[in-house]
């Protein structure tokens, strides 16, 4: 199993580099995640994304679709790709702590 | 506004009115199974039938009604023509340029069937080159199968020189008009195409699930199925004559009933109308997207020869990306990715971003359309100059 060190501290990821143990996830991984997508710091509108995609899938047990993200947090999809440049799924997700998306995020 | 639909390549929506209206009366009034039984309702369905395929084989000038069969779209009709058409031992040529609908079939000819292919690429501007074709030619060279318009980058191919040369070599012509029939005209007697295979739910404007063949009088495909034909059911074996040679079981009555509206809506609007709304459409996406930086469209320098077919990508940016924000956030249905046409993609180089971003316009689409999907790229491609 691919693990990754960030900040000293070392985590179990899938080839894709998403958490293999989602319920290990908290704040301080989301801002050690998102170094990986190239994030120095989360401002207030990337946690808003992170928030709602982190409290879908402990609701649904799934990302949600983009539409609903979009939607229910009053994002653009093409800010969201500002704020992840690897989009919704490979980068919001990930800083999420979820699996990687295999549906419509 | 409302949903901008730009994915007239994939299937036209929506359908004339007509096509609704007609589908729905048919289908009440004369639900039965045509040609099976002499009572009169099942005598009309089966003019219905039989109407529409007269009224087929006129629009594109075939040779005999009987040899107008029909399939349930053009991947099935190709299946029928090739695999009818090829024995181990023969040869075939085709081009990059092709849909799966003709790769697939060949490659399974190919890997499982002792037919050798080869594939003929295309040129800068989206052509294939008819001598090309003629330098592959071999005493064994059975089929040439090209497809008249690409639904990718909308070149329309010479495929009437093409039949030339495959004319005087005794070799077969197949078309694949899936993206031509209803758009521009196609003569299969003036175009020396030998079999040509339409489906009906794009620019026919039918519904999805029916489509067919044209075949000309000179050529005999072999029965690869086997099952009812309404007619002769003594008989042991399928049946040689046409259009049952290369038809099986119970047909699609809905989808030939929807196919029949849409072309008698195709009829008296006009095909060159129609065409002409299409180019002045697509000649205005062009022109649109050519003035936004960091977008680059595919062999859509002149629009000669062309469809309203239109391939492009926001620079560095996944096509899959682009699409879903264009849908999601200005409601644009678009198609992205490979388009089933992965050859297309090989040769321009862009299957390894995933392809292209493909707008396909149709005849109700409007000046509006296209602002909103000229306006929809460029902000994309804005932000995305922005975080690159």
């Amino acid at each position: 199993m691919p693990s990754i060190e960030l900040n000293g501290t070392a985590y179990a990821v899938d080839e894709n580099g998403f958490l293999e143990d989602p319920a290990i996830w908290n704040d301080n991984v989301a801002t050690d995640l998102a170094t990986t997508e190239g994030l120095t710091a989360l401002t207030e509108e990337h946690w808003r994304v992170v928030r709602y995609i982190r409290e879908y899938y402990l609701s649904h047990d799934i990302a949600p679709m983009v539409r609903k993200l979009c939607k229910e947090t009053d994002t653009r999809l093409a800010r969201i790709f500002e704020l992840f440049p690897s989009g919704p799924a490979q980068g919001a997700c990930k800083v999420a702590g979820l699996p990687k998306p295999t549906g419509c995020v | 506004m409302s949903l901008v639909y730009l994915d007239n390549a994939a299937t036209a929506f929506p359908k004339p009115e007509e096509v609704y209206v007609f589908m729905d009366q048919f289908y009440r009034t004369h639900g039965v199974n045509p040609g099976r039984s002499g009572y009169d309702l099942c005598m009309e369905t089966g003019e219905l039938v039989d109407g529409t395929r007269k009224e087929l084989t006129a629009f594109f000038n075939g040779t005999t009604a009987d040899r107008l069969i029909f399939a349930y779209n053009s991947t099935d009709a190709l299946n029928l023509a090739l695999f009818g058409m090829l024995s181990p031992g023969d040869h075939a040529i085709t081009t990059t340029v092709e849909h799966n609908a003709v790769l697939r079939p060949f490659e399974h000819l190919s890997r499982f069937g002792g037919v050798e292919i080869e594939h003929v690429p295309f040129d800068a501007r989206g052509f294939v080159d008819p001598d090309d074709i003629a330098r592959r030619f071999r005493p064994n060279t059975k089929v040439v199968a090209v497809n008249h318009g690409s639904n990718v980058i909308g070149t329309v191919q010479p495929v009437a020189e093409i039949g030339r040369l495959c004319r005087e070599r005794g070799i077969h012509l197949v078309v694949d008009s899936s993206q031509t029939a209803g758009k521009i005209p196609i003569d299969v007697q003036a175009m020396n195409i030998d079999v040509l295979a339409f489906t009906g739910h794009k620019s026919l404007m039918g519904p999805t699930g029916i489509g067919g063949l044209c075949i000309q009088d000179h050529v005999d495909i072999r029965h690869t199925r086997a099952g009812g034909t309404g007619v002769r059911s003594a008989h042991r074996l399928h049946l040689d004559e046409y259009p049952w040679r290369l038809e099986y079981g119970t047909p699609n009555v809905m989808g030939i009933a929807g196919l029949h509206a849409g072309l008698g809506w195709i009829q008296k609007r006009g095909l060159d109308r129609i065409h002409e709304h299409e180019m002045r459409l697509m000649a205005r996406l062009v022109e649109g997207l050519r003035a936004i930086p960091g977008v680059t469209m595919y062999c859509q320098d002149s629009l000669d020869d062309h469809i309203a077919v239109l391939a492009c990508n926001v620079d560095g940016f996944d096509a899959g990306n682009t699409g879903t924000i264009l849908d999601v956030d200005h409601d644009i249905a678009c198609r992205t990715g490979l388009h089933c046409a992965p050859r297309v993609h090989e040769q321009l180089g862009i299957d390894r971003i995933h392809g292209a971003v493909r707008f396909g316009i149709g005849p109700f689409n409007t000046d509006e359309h296209i602002d909103a999907a000229i306006a929809g790229v460029g902000e994309i491609a804005r932000a995305h100059a922005r975080v690159a």
